[in-house]
């Protein structure tokens, strides 16, 4: 008998369990392993190689061309040097031969890149709203069509209207006249809001018809700032950075120039003052007069005419700072240096001042000789001059009354920036055939009969004169990408009539006009072919050197004038874009995103009141704010901005479109309605009619926190951390030592890593560095940085690897403002590579902190443990989060540099010291079998910096230019107490103030 | 268990009357046997559906990335390494309780310590999920261990992330083993209970093959003690090694040297606070409380007291060394604690952690269930308001004021952390189910009269 | 009844029982006996004359093969096989080795510790043990104290050991007796389920593995930003109709350092014109001659003789060394290159412009070379 119960053994057999005893089981382990490592191998197709059946012969694959061009981008017409990559543009640069520019270009042209690659742009012509049909049309059809309009209308005595922007091309200066008499009857209206007018007509009341005077800024020595932007979004700013910088360069003399600012509003020019003085802009004439009469007494010695002194004599200058709330004190150092550097400072009025302001500034300078610092090599070259509004007024009317027959849109946008008093988007209506000649559907196209589309500017060729005794050459870098035409093109194929189209129909015209017209003016011994091939190499033609003449002042001028009213009341003073410029750039992504130089919005304009105005109308930061003036009224979020004036509200243009795009329609504000006509006429002041809170909130996104300036808790910390040191330049001139005092050296547990051979390093110069971004856009394209979009920007995920720190000191009545670009500092005792768990961060041979992307497990500790914050993660595949991966569709991709990786999602990225321009020069350098010494690398902010503050190189180089920056009295590194040893060298901010008694 | 060495006779009791060890079988294994009751059913309910919202939002998170949560630039840890530090700590009570009191031969520990230490492996499980979802690309989590790859790279010894990675799955892998090593016995009998053939072959599996020899006692002794002695360094380096993650970073309020201590003292703090708060529930479920006495409850009580006084200490020690070293960034920090941006977050923490638990000083609130209870659930709000504060607060505002921030927390962000309660919570419910609560081995030893009385 | 008994157990009603069992079970002299209680008896182990587990030495060799292992292990990583600059730091940090080194140690020394437990100590597993499923055991396992004497010892005798048992007070004393399917149950390696599901779990583990690795881990999200949409040169591209990524430059632009060649199709230009920048070097020389050799030897020759490689393939140019060639400038043989001539197309894409006017020179050397003067040999 068993011993076991029933119903116990029959289940509980053992089999079912010793066989997996645990040999066995070892056993079945190592076989499932083996199987495993089979299961690993396997072979990914990398994709097929398509090479050159007749390869060019100035491309080699993988390595890169460049080509002397010209930006479009504004009217400045910078020279720039595109880089292309098997015939594809990848970057543009300035070009370093040209006059202007110097090898320098602004954001707006850096950026600019993109748009050849816009998705949005137009790919063969279209019917627009103003037509029966929709949808694409035929070049052929289009254009017999069009030419049948243009004949008829030549015919039936109607007029041509073709709306252009002030064309800086003497070739379609040409093209233009001649196309006027191939079909006459046509009205050729060149406009642009953006324009220099007051300032112009006031040159000619002064001096008479003579072109405006080029302005040596490098040679001032007091500059004294109206109202004006010099540094930032007026006139040639790339080249006023420069000069401006070279003004203060510690490394070649102490000597500095003093800008004062006077001005409303907070500009980029302002941030950079050594004194800053608010004042309404209304004033701004009064304080002029009262300068010159201020002047005339102290210097009583000159014989001043009667009409002048009387003109001047009631303002005097004590009232007028008693009146205005203008510190007295520094307004007496402002006259005492004027006379002081007479014939060695400039007095400078803003576009939006109105004419009488400049025509007294124009008196003011001339009275302290310092015409003397106007160019005697060169004037500014006379473009098509802007219509007035009166033109413009009865242009739209001869619409309105139907005498246009044809309406062309010549790369203009009036319906969205011509101010909305004229009608000119109900006029359109009227005219039976209107056509938009723009890459991309806009708010003119859309209510035109065709759009066609026209090549970008790296598709197109041209010529461009700012300066006379001076060409600059455009040339396509790429064949179009789409069935696109030339503009001018256009117009030679319509004057040519029912003949097949030629792509280089320009071309040749182009050609053939310098041919013809410029190139004997030139009188140079070669071939006209050796010429042109020469001058397309170098980008720039140096034109027949005219002397400039500058008549004697008519010094009656200011007698029959009234100095306007200083109606204090609120006033509107509008101001351009510092990325969005006329709008134009609405849809660029890269320049949407730029900070705003000073207040660091993204993404939005707004409605900049001072502190005090705020209190006034009752809103606060992101309210909603009615203006409203004689021609409309608008409703805009409210920045409160520090320093400004009171009862102005400074409002910038560029926003708001409704038409531009995936990327840039209904982003911000459009604030042309507000405009009178008379804006087309210069000057940006508007009297206000209302301004009221309204109801609602627009949250404005900044990329960095703002804190009140009077909030104790956080004041001055830029100062008391030691970011940013600062000085004036006479306390340091007395006691140079004063930084380098502090300096201490930390001693380490551990033997510092020692390099040997090249070691990198960067120096930026704070004392020239302006924070015009333009560092930023280079390094967005070099190294295909993402457009993440607002939202993601206000939850604090910006991508770009440089910013432009901006801190406030002093009161909210009286900021003094600092910056401070700030990328990775490289640092040698790097606090991010101890924490990285996967060696994903780490240090090269040659100093570099270095990024590992493929082995970037995205733990983000890294950029916890940067003490300077300047590592950047990727939150999404922002490419594809992006508007609905908006840049990911074709052709976005071309724009990518690549030898630059296009980093995924849960990525660690940050500024690598553009090591893939390090590894190309080391590459060459081992071609050409030369050992290696870092000469001749250049970042991609460094290349763009048009102050030149930014110094890359190779530190252990004792002769190279960054080391000797480091050498420097004024060398700090951020947060030296750390001892995290930075590789970036700051070179300590000197304020020109006047402080030899004080110190 | 080596009560061998120590006369229990002249202790008291660990559990009241006079039990006989087959009643303790009977009453331990009883929910083992029985259809779960409906209140089962419903927590389990509930804590499945909190499983569920865990579980979308994780895939949400590894479909779209970490942009769907609040984190950003200077924040970029959030809930993630919040809920990781916060849940390694209640996974501390455990091993403490089993292997610390074991080895101070603290008796009263037999009744709760296979409790705790199932808590402490489930508590380490939520832990790890956080550091494996808070990297930006979850699937290469074997980049993390230093084996042969095609990089050629190995991992860097000097991230105190790394040193996560082994002290957590360390902490995890001992923990489990001891906790198995314990329950091998107590399979044995319940395989010779049962009487349902499935479950016999299952326990059959799981007891090796227990004979309940003494020649195996003898040596099974020997290791649960070795066990319980390399146990003890372990518990208190695993979270030592996690305060090593803010402390040797450079960023102030991180930077400090006294966040060893006072992170263990914080993990023992909240997990006592966990272990008792479930405990309560169980006995109350399952009608142990002769098992789990009110005496055994109130010492847990006194270690809270403990722990959570030296927790406020470390508090305040901080604020004075903040003054005292004279760096403007660690005062600033501090200040910013308690008046910044997120000072609420500051003083729910104090209140929790600090004043509420000090009630028990008193006896009536030491031994009374409800006052204990809702005290040990404000000890766990505060202490993971300890972490959010520590984390958050540095991070928001550190050195650069341009690059300060504030952090939200998105939905998933919650989702994520109601998860892994419910990832928790259920696992108790199926472990209650399916292992005895409290180890009859080690029970029955300590019944009265378990033990020879005369020693030759 | 026919199999053979393993042992006799017997039950106590106390632990004080039990100890005294069992010191009288060793008087008698038994060794293969075995002690069996729901939970550890204190003193028991005295009782039965049971040497300290020797546990605690392997705990220790575990221990230390954890730390010098581990700490070893960092060493080779940091010194040897990949060393790296990481925050400034020595290659070997040893201070930042403790926390790793600590863990594996404590690691190592538990889990192999309680392997060597269960494996070599207890011997486990095993469920097919005699005793299992007895009802001495289920008394044991829950609340009873007993002891089993087993049939393989010496003093073993049925009838004596019941009588010892009854002597000391034992109850429920039972026979226990092997299971004959347990008898011999050797491991079944060769068991043809067990090879069976061998081959299944492998089966299924590595095509899971492959698949993963190699399907699962491409899919999105997973990315390995191996597909990054930039162009590389000679990548084919989607946007452009040739399929082509490399575009060709717009005819009449001018690139930097290309300026057009001026002289196509003017010969006669060229040649009065054109010189060569080159001096005839070693150095240019060589590279004349790999040049030549690479782009040119094809058709003219090795020897610029004009005997193609291509054996009539393609009809065979003139030989270099002619007269006409000898007197031509060095111009007019760039022209050619750059140009072409008859049936020669320009060459000028493929060879660079110096590289041109080396091979010039190497020509001129071919051509010196084989119609070499006496004057040559001074």
């Amino acid at each position: 008998m068993s011993e076991f119960q029933p119903g116990v053994t029959d289940a509980f057999s053992p089999d079912e369990l010793s066989p997996i005893s645990r040999k066995q089981f070892l056993g079945l382990l190592a076989a499932s392993a083996a199987f495993a490592a089979t299961g690993c191998t396997d072979y990914r197709d990398k994709g097929e190689i398509v090479p050159y059946t007749r390869k060019p012969e100035e491309i080699t694959p993988g390595v890169a061309n460049y080509y002397a061009s010209t930006c479009t981008g504004c009217s400045q017409a910078c020279g720039t040097l595109i880089k292309t990559r098997e015939g594809r543009p990848v970057k543009i640069d300035g070009n370093p031969d040209h006059p202007i520019n110097r090898g320098k270009l602004c954001a707006k042209g850096q950026a600019s890149i993109i748009s050849l690659y816009d998705p949005a742009r137009l790919r063969a012509p279209r019917y627009g709203a103003a037509s029966t049909k929709s949808g694409d049309v035929s070049w052929d059809d289009a254009d017999a069509e069009v030419i049948r309009h243009l004949t008829e209308t030549r015919r039936n005595g109607k007029s041509i209207f073709l709306f252009t922007s002030p064309a800086q091309s003497p070739t379609l200066r040409n093209l233009l006249t001649e196309f006027a008499a191939t079909y006459p009857g046509t009205r050729i209206i060149p406009y642009a809001l953006l324009n220099d007018e007051s300032r112009r007509r006031a040159w000619e009341a002064c001096y008479g018809a003579v072109p405006l005077p080029v302005i040596l800024w490098g040679d001032a020595s007091v500059i004294v700032s109206l109202e004006a932007d010099f540094l930032g979004t007026e006139g040639f700013s790339i080249e006023q950075s420069r000069q401006f910088a070279a003004g203060r360069d510690i490394m070649r003399s102490t000597r500095f120039n003093r800008l004062y600012t006077v001005e409303s509003g907070f500009s980029l020019t302002s941030a950079n003052a050594d004194y800053r003085l608010k004042l309404h802009p209304s004033a701004q004439t009064a304080f002029v007069y009262a300068l010159l009469n201020e002047i005339l007494l102290r210097r009583r010695a000159v014989a001043v005419p009667r009409a002048l002194q009387a003109a001047v004599e009631s303002h005097d200058i004590g009232n007028f700072c008693a009146r205005h709330g203008v510190a007295q004190d520094v307004v007496t150092h402002l006259v005492d240096d004027l006379l002081a550097s007479r014939k060695k400072g400039i007095v400078y009025a803003g576009p939006g001042l109105p004419e009488e302001t400049h025509i007294a500034v124009n008196v003011l300078n001339d009275l302290l000789g310092n015409t003397a610092l106007y160019s005697n090599s060169t004037t500014e070259a006379e473009g098509l001059r802007p219509a007035s509004s009166r033109e413009v007024e009865s242009a739209v009317a001869g619409m309105r009354a139907g005498l246009a027959g044809v309406v062309l849109h010549f790369g203009v946008n009036p319906v969205y920036d011509l101010p909305r008093s004229f009608g000119y988007a109900e006029a359109l209506k009227l005219v039976p055939l209107s056509v938009d000649l723009a890459e991309a559907e806009s708010e003119t196209g859309q209510l035109c009969t065709y759009m066609l589309p026209v090549n970008n500017a790296l598709e197109s060729w041209g010529d461009y004169q700012v300066r006379t005794g001076l060409y600059s050459l455009q040339q396509p870098v790429i064949a179009p990408l789409y069935s696109t035409r030339q503009r001018e093109a256009i117009l030679l194929h319509w004057m040519a009539g029912q003949t097949p189209f030629v792509e280089t129909l320009y071309h040749a015209y182009l050609k053939n006009h310098w041919e013809t017209r410029i190139f004997p003016s030139l009188d140079r011994a070669v071939s006209f072919e050796a010429f042109w091939n020469a001058s397309l190499h170098d980008g720039v033609v140096p034109g027949q050197a005219s002397a400039a003449l500058h008549p004697p002042l008519n010094r009656t001028v200011l007698a029959g004038l009234a100095v306007g009213e200083e109606r204090t009341t609120m006033m509107l003073s509008w101001n351009e874009g510092p990325f969005t410029g006329d709008g134009r750039f609405a849809n660029n992504g890269w320049l949407q995103e730029l900070p705003h130089p000073v207040t660091r919005v993204v993404w939005d304009n707004y409605a900049a009141v001072s502190p005090a105005t705020a209190t006034a109308l009752g809103v606060e930061m992101h309210d909603m704010l009615t203006v409203e003036t004689a021609s409309g009224s608008q409703t805009l979020p409210v920045f409160v901005q520090a320093g400004m004036a009171d009862n102005v509200v400074a409002v910038s243009t560029g926003y708001g479109r409704w038409n531009a795009g995936p990327v840039g329609s209904g982003v911000g504000t459009d604030i042309i309605r507000l405009f009178p006509g008379a804006a087309l006429n210069g000057g940006r002041l508007i009297p206000l009619v209302k301004a009221h809170k309204a109801s609602g909130r627009h949250e404005l996104v900044t990329t960095q926190e703002h804190h009140s300036l009077d909030d104790t808790f956080v004041k001055d910390f830029h100062l008391k951390r030691k970011i940013i040191r600062e000085n004036t330049l006479a306390r340091h001139l007395q006691d140079p030592l004063w930084l380098q005092r502090e300096h201490r050296e930390y001693d380490s547990i551990s033997k510092e890593v020692e390099y040997h051979g090249v070691k990198w390093a960067m120096a930026i110069d704070l004392n020239k560095c302006t924070g015009c971004s333009a560092c930023v856009a280079s390094c967005n394209v070099e190294n295909n940085l993402p457009v993440i979009g607002k939202e993601q920007v206000e939850k604090g995920r910006e991508m770009q690897w440089i910013r432009i720190d901006r801190y406030f000191s002093g009161t909210p009545e009286d900021p003094v403002s600092s910056h401070q670009p700030m990328l990775c500092q490289h640092c040698d005792n790097a606090p991010c590579e101890n924490v990285c768990p996967v060696v994903a961060t780490n240090h090269s041979e040659d100093g570099l902190n270095q990024m590992v992307y493929n082995r970037c497990v995205g733990t983000k500790y890294c950029s916890n443990n940067c003490p300077f914050k300047v590592r950047r993660f990727n939150f999404y595949n922002f490419r594809d989060y992006f508007a609905d991966g908006y840049y990911l569709q074709e052709p976005v991709s071309l724009v990518y540099n690549p030898e630059v990786t296009v980093r995924s999602r849960g990525v660690m990225e940050k500024c690598t010291f553009c090591v893939q321009r390090i590894m190309e020069a080391r590459q060459h350098a081992t071609e050409q079998g030369v050992t290696f010494n870092g000469a001749g690398v250049r970042t991609a902010c460094e290349v763009a910096c048009p102050a030149e503050a930014i110094v890359f190189g190779n530190m252990n180089d004792p002769a190279s230019a960054v080391s000797r920056y480091r050498e420097h009295d004024l060398a700090y590194h951020v947060l030296e107490d750390l001892n995290v040893r930075p590789n970036v060298t700051y070179l300590a901010r000197l304020r020109n103030t006047h402080t030899e008694k004080t110190s | 268990m080596s009560t061998a060495l120590v006369d229990y006779t002249r202790e008291e009791e660990v559990i009241a009357g006079r039990t006989t060890a087959s009643e303790i079988d009977a009453v331990v294994s009883a929910p083992l046997d029985r259809f779960p009751s409906r209140l089962w059913w419903i927590a389990f309910s509930v804590t499945g559906t909190m499983l569920g919202i865990g579980v979308v939002s994780i895939t949400i998170t590894v479909l779209f990335g970490l942009g769907t949560w609040g984190i950003n630039e200077p924040v970029s840890w959030g809930f993630d390494i919040v809920n990781f530090v916060f849940w390694v700590g209640i996974g501390h009570a455990g091993t403490l309780i089993s292997a610390i009191l074991f080895l101070l031969r603290q008796r009263w520990r037999n009744g709760i310590a296979r409790f705790a230490e199932a808590m402490t492996i489930f508590a380490v499980m939520c832990a790890s999920i956080f550091p494996l979802l808070h990297t930006g690309r979850p699937w290469l989590p074997m980049y993390l261990t230093p084996y042969p790859n095609q990089h050629g790279l190995w991992v860097n010894f000097t991230s105190p992330l790394l040193w996560d990675v082994f002290a957590v799955s360390t902490y995890l892998t001992v923990s489990a083993v001891f906790w198995y090593l314990g329950l091998v016995p107590d399979f044995a009998t319940l395989r010779d209970r049962t009487v349902k053939p499935v479950k016999k072959v299952i326990y059959s599996i799981l007891s090796l093959g227990w004979r309940h020899s003494n020649r195996h006692w003898h040596h099974f002794e020997r290791a649960y003690l070795i066990l319980a002695g390399f146990a003890t360094p372990l518990v208190l380096s695993v979270h030592t090694i996690v305060s090593f993650d803010f402390a040797v970073s450079v960023i102030p309020g991180w930077h400090t040297t006294i966040f060893p201590p006072y992170f263990v003292a914080g993990a023992v703090f909240s997990g006592f606070a966990m272990v008792q708060n479930s405990l309560i529930l169980v006995r109350q479920y399952f009608t142990l409380k002769h098992l789990i006495t009110l005496d055994t409850l109130e010492k847990m009580n006194k270690v809270m007291i403990l722990t959570g006084s030296m927790v406020g200490y470390a508090y305040a020690t901080e604020f004075f060394i903040a003054w005292y070293s004279g760096s403007q960034f660690e005062s600033f920090v501090f200040i910013n604690r308690a008046l910044g941006p997120y000072a609420w977050a500051y003083w729910i923490m104090i209140s929790c952690n600090v004043v509420f638990p000090q009630l028990f000083w008193f006896k009536k609130i030491r031994r009374s269930i409800p006052a204990m209870f809702v005290i040990g659930l404000f000890v766990n709000v505060g202490m993971w308001f300890e972490r959010f504060v520590i984390i958050v607060t540095s991070l928001s505002r550190d050195f650069l004021p341009t690059s300060w921030g504030h952090y939200v927390p998105s939905l998933i962000d919650v989702g994520i952390l109601i998860g892994s309660f419910g990832l928790f919570f259920t696992l108790i419910l199926l472990f209650v189910r399916v292992a005895p609560v409290i180890s009859l081995a080690e029970i029955k030893s300590v019944v009265p009269g378990a033990q020879p009385h005369h020693h030759s | 009844m026919g199999n053979p008994l393993h042992s006799i157990t017997a039950l106590f009603a106390s632990p004080d029982a039990l100890v005294h069992a069992v010191q009288e079970t060793v008087k008698a002299g038994y060794t293969r006996y075995d002690v069996h209680s729901p939970y550890p008896i204190h003193g028991i182990g005295h009782s039965m004359r049971l040497r300290t587990s020797p546990l605690g030495y392997f705990a220790l060799a575990f221990g230390l093969l954890g730390a010098f292992g581990s700490v070893g292990l960092m060493t080779w990583i940091t010194l040897v096989d990949y060393p790296l600059v990481i925050g400034g730091k020595p290659f070997w940090s040893w201070p930042a080795f403790v926390p790793v080194a600590f863990e594996l140690t404590v690691l190592s020394a538990s889990v192999l510790t309680v392997v060597t437990l269960i494996v070599f100590y207890l011997k486990f597993p095993n469920n097919s043990h005699p005793l299992h499923d007895t009802p001495y055991m289920k008394r044991v396992s829950s609340d009873g104290f007993g002891i089993s004497i087993q049939s393989d010892d010496p003093a073993f005798d049925e009838a004596s050991v019941r009588a010892h048992f009854a002597r000391v007070a034992g109850t429920d004393i039972a026979a226990v007796y092997y299971d004959p399917e347990m008898i011999d149950h050797g491991q079944k390696l060769f068991d043809p389920r067990f090879i069976g599901l061998l081959i299944g779990v492998a089966l299924v583990v590595s095509g899971g593995t492959y698949i993963a690795l190699n399907k699962v881990a491409f899919m999105e999200p997973f990315n390995w930003m191996m597909e990054q949409g930039k162009l590389k040169a000679q990548a084919p591209s989607t946007f452009f109709a040739d399929g082509s990524g490399m575009r060709t430059p717009v005819p009449g632009t001018v690139a930097r350092g290309f300026l057009p060649y001026a002289f196509a199709g003017k010969p006669a230009e060229a040649e009065n014109n054109l010189a060569n920048p080159l001096a005839p070097t070693a150095e240019v020389l060589a590279r004349g001659r790999t040049q030549y050799l690479t782009f040119c030897s094809p058709c003219h020759g090795n020897f610029g003789r004009g005997d193609s490689r291509l054996r009539g393939q393609f009809p065979n140019p003139p030989t270099l060394l002619s007269d006409k060639v000898q007197n031509w400038p060095d111009g007019s043989i760039y022209h050619v290159i750059t140009n072409g001539q008859n049936i020669m197309p320009s060459y000028s894409g493929q060879i660079g412009r110096d590289d041109r006017w080396a091979i010039v020179h190497y020509v001129r050397a071919l051509e010196r070379a084989q119609s070499a003067k006496e004057s040559d040999l001074k």
